[in-house]
């Protein structure tokens, strides 16, 4: 399952989210700014608090809104 | 009245009276996460570790009324947004602040304290002026809140002593704190 972490009102996270949808790709939000605990597991997968972090396995993961590199992340599920 | 008749919804959903601040000075702040356009929580932090020993805090109410909006966004190269972590000010829960929906304290601080325009000089107000001209005109009308980062600084008596606007850095109203503490 493809998981962004993001907060509600972040441009970004919805370009991501919107581009998601249009693919047809089901993903899971993971709120940082509602939950200690997605925010506790962005800093483990990309070492910041910078959203939004697409990813599917958690080690693998794109920073921000890079439809380039989200397909080559997709591509890999 | 002051603003010690209001209260404030805490993280945990709790209301918090104002009135728990009598006597100390603060600083009322609307804030958001960043998306590299408006900084200001490093500087707020600053601020707060300067002056909390001497009766000075700073409350942030955190909204997304002006979020997806960011001026500047177009042309930059950064596509990403950044959490406000790591401050240790107190910060309330999620809120509007502006318009019908606005919490009551922030329909009295704008009510006390009118909006005078942006200090021009500071490099996002151009920017800042012409998303709002575009976007949303009727922002720019009356005193509500323009956008993220507007400071109502408060005097230990519970009074509004100053209104800020976004396009103050929260480093060059020291004095004006210094001044009342």
């Amino acid at each position: 399952m493809v998981k962004v972490y993001s907060f509600e009102g972040c441009p970004w996270c919805d370009k991501v989210k919107k581009y998601l949808q249009a693919r047809g790709v089901e993903y899971e939000v993971r709120d940082v700014e509602e939950s200690e605990e997605a925010a506790k597991e962005c800093l483990k997968i990309s070492g910041d608090l910078a959203v939004p972090v697409t990813t599917i396995d958690g080690v693998n993961y794109v920073v921000g809104f890079d439809k380039r590199k989200i397909e080559e992340l997709l591509a890999t599920a | 009245m002051s603003v010690y008749d209001f209260t404030a919804k805490t993280k945990r959903g709790e209301e918090k009276s104002l009135a728990d601040y009598k006597g100390k000075v603060l600083l009322i702040v609307n804030t958001a996460s960043k998306c590299g356009f408006t900084p200001q929580f490093e500087e707020l932090q600053k601020l707060y570790d300067a002056y909390k020993d001497k009766g000075f805090e700073i409350l942030g109410f955190p909204c997304n009324q002006f979020a997806g909006q960011e001026p500047g966004t177009n042309d930059e190269v950064q596509s990403f947004c950044k959490v406000n972590y790591g401050v240790t000010f107190t910060i309330f829960a999620k809120g509007d602040v502006r318009g019908e929906t606005a919490q009551p304290l922030f329909k009295y601080l704008t009510a006390q304290k009118k909006f005078e325009g942006f200090d021009m000089n500071h490099p996002v107000a151009k920017p800042l002026l012409d998303a709002l001209q575009k976007n949303f005109p009727e922002y720019l009308e009356g005193d509500g809140i323009k956008w993220n980062f507007t400071k109502f600084l408060i005097g230990r008596d519970g009074e509004v002593v100053a209104r800020f606007e976004p396009t103050t850095t929260p480093a060059s109203i020291a004095k004006d704190i210094e001044a009342l503490l």
